[in-house]
């Protein structure tokens, strides 16, 4: 008999056209037979979990106030592995942690145990599921066309990811929820279209409710300080956080306090999504190095790296590129440094001036 | 003397200085450029003159660098920060291109020496940097000679890995960059280094820009704000009185929370 894993993993995510809201999503994993197959090296069950790893850190990378949690089909029943939580580890160590696969996949159990805790998490966040089906077919104690109708009015937005080949249901359900399904061709296109459920997706005006959360931001002890931690309830050294408001100590963040229930993060937790509030203007290209030549003295070197910059009569073969707001050139690759990750022009934030505007 | 002992400790290290003021920032000295930043050439070849000749070049470029901060913050007689995040961005383009070259790379490190106090309308530009940094494994290390522990740069330390060091006698300013700060970062763990006090994690709040530690988040862009707003300044949602939440929904029964 083939075994089967199908991993769900839901999250639910909070977004708006930038999508910067936290996520809570479910990773549904069916576990059954046709997961030991062996048509994707070294195993489905072991390229999955590989994708699977890669996926969770990504995922808590780019939606760093998220939730995640994960189910395992297996035996027609869904387990639940891990709760919904937002530490990266406590997944992986689970999922490495249980690699077997038995029996066969239900994506209705699936389904059913994933909107049960969706459904607890408030309105401003997004709930997704992402459910990894290597089975064929599917075993279902009841009618599964609810289960998809029931995840609609839930607004749960379920995707599919497939190893074997397009099942109807799967693709059924993903239309109906407004998801994505996509079937793997190969392992190299089975990791490809996993991380694409990384990134937030973008968001619908009327389904994200905005409400002004209250949160704490506390602050970290110092590496000798002893206390008694509230989540583990055990006597603790360095490190750890002191809630705001009762002053009682957590291991790590995003969390709520366990005495107070305030919501606990890091600033740079917020802080990671706020290059897509403010955007770094595209740069222009500067197209006639004479004519610009007579506007100002044309500099040498690129302001971010030093690099040499094209000339009228050089020797140095390229682009320059010019932001429109300081003026400073730069050259292509820091151009593409500057806005794929660092999100910061350098010319603009040493001018004192644009600064000064920028903050009023 | 710093950079010296840096550069005698391997030949393939390279240093880069950059100098950031009120108004500006700017390289200083470059160790790898055959001919001096501004173009100057260094034409002597005994080894005695190259050295007394970096130390002329830093100190000439300092020299013009710090005249030009005069002249632009004469009219000026607020308090003056320092533009940290231009320089780290300036420091994180440059390493990007060390890293395009041809191997073997070398380890990527940023030094801080601040004496300012921090620049609160620069957050989001030194949080950019900070995840740019941890995102390349770029170590970012501080050493605050300023009066006032600087938040930001506890923040970037912890976050990347660095070392922060507020230096209890300034004097001695020398012996803790090269006891601390010249190490690579394999020999790190085999040293008593000094240990983080604390980091503050506080945010500033985008209405008032001051420093809190509880606060209110836009469920949309997440913006920090000190006080319940009826809308959104960064991305227009609108709040009422009752969408304001914990993530519970439980009523609390204590008052002022």
């Amino acid at each position: 008999m083939s075994r089967e894993c199908c991993a769900l993993m839901w999250r639910s995510n909070s977004a708006s056209t930038v999508s910067v809201c936290p996520p809570w999503r479910g990773l549904v994993f069916s576990a059954a037979s046709s997961a030991a197959e062996m048509d994707l090296r070294p195993s489905r069950m072991g390229i999955v979990v590989d994708c699977v790893e890669a996926f969770v850190r990504e995922f808590f990378d780019q939606n760093p106030l998220s939730h995640l949690g994960v189910i395992l089909l297996k035996d027609g029943i869904a387990h639940q592995l891990t709760d919904l939580s937002g530490s990266p580890e406590t997944h992986i160590r689970a999922l490495r942690s249980n690699m077997e696969s038995t029996g066969d996949a239900s994506i209705q159990n699936g389904l059913d145990l994933a909107r049960g805790y969706l459904t607890q998490i408030p309105s401003y966040g997004h709930r997704e599921v992402l459910l990894v089906y290597s089975a064929l077919s599917t075993i279902d104690p009841g009618d599964v066309m609810e289960t998809v109708q029931e995840c609609k009015k839930a607004n749960i937005r379920c995707s599919v990811v497939g190893l074997s080949a397009e099942i109807y249901i799967c693709k059924l359900l993903c239309e109906q929820t407004g998801g994505m399904y996509s079937v793997a061709t190969n392992e190299g296109h089975l990791k490809e279209l996993i991380m694409e459920h990384a990134p937030p997706p973008a968001a619908q005006a009327e389904m994200s409710v905005a409400s002004l959360v209250r949160m704490g931001f506390p602050q970290r002890g110092a590496e000798d300080a002893v206390a008694l931690c509230a989540c583990h309830r055990e006597v603790k050294m360095g490190g750890g956080y002191t809630c705001p408001r009762c002053k009682a100590r957590v291991c790590e963040l995003p969390t709520q306090c366990h005495i107070c229930g305030l919501t606990l993060v890091s600033s740079p937790h917020l802080a990671r999504s706020y290059h897509h509030l403010f955007p770094v203007s595209p740069f222009e290209e500067v197209e006639n190095l004479a004519s610009a030549n007579g506007r100002q003295s044309l500099s040498k070197s690129c302001y971010g790296c030093l690099q040499e910059l094209p000339t009228p009569g050089g020797k140095v073969k390229g682009v320059r590129l010019e932001c429109p707001r300081c003026r400073q050139h730069f050259c292509f690759d820091c151009d593409n440094y500057i806005h794929e990750s660092l999100h910061n022009c350098p010319g603009c934030e040493s001018n004192s001036v644009i600064l000064s505007q920028l903050s009023q | 003397m710093f950079v010296n002992g840096i550069l005698l400790l391997n030949h393939t290290n390279r240093i880069v200085i950059i100098a950031t003021g009120s108004s500006t920032c700017a390289f200083l000295y470059d160790s790898t450029a055959t001919d001096g930043i501004n173009g100057s050439s260094v034409t002597s070849k005994a080894n005695k003159k190259t050295q007394v000749s970096r130390t002329e070049l830093i100190t000439k470029s300092m020299q013009e660098f710090v005249s030009k901060e005069e002249e632009a913050s004469k009219e000026s007689s607020q308090i003056q920060y320092s533009n940290i995040s231009g320089s780290l961005s300036m420091a994180l383009c440059y390493i990007q291109r060390v890293l395009r070259g041809p191997l073997p790379h070398p380890q990527a490190r940023i030094l801080c020496l601040q004496g300012s106090p921090d620049a609160p309308y620069q957050y989001i530009s030194v949080m950019n940097s900070i995840f740019s940094a941890q995102r390349n494994g770029v170590v970012i290390d501080a050493c605050v000679v300023g009066s006032q522990h600087s938040a930001f740069l506890q923040q970037a330390t912890h976050i990347t890995g660095g070392i922060y060091m507020k230096p209890p006698q300034p004097d001695g300013l020398f012996e803790y960059l090269m006891m601390v700060f010249t190490t690579d970062l394999f020999s790190r763990q085999f040293l008593q280094l000094p240990r983080p006090v604390g980091v503050d994690f506080r945010a500033s709040c985008f209405c008032h820009k001051k420093t809190i530690d509880m606060g209110f988040v836009c469920s949309v862009c997440l913006s920090i704000f000190c006080k319940h707003h009826q809308t959104c300044s960064t991305c227009g949602a609108t709040f009422s009185r009752s969408n304001s939440t914990t993530v519970t929904g439980m009523k609390r029964k204590a008052p002022g929370s």
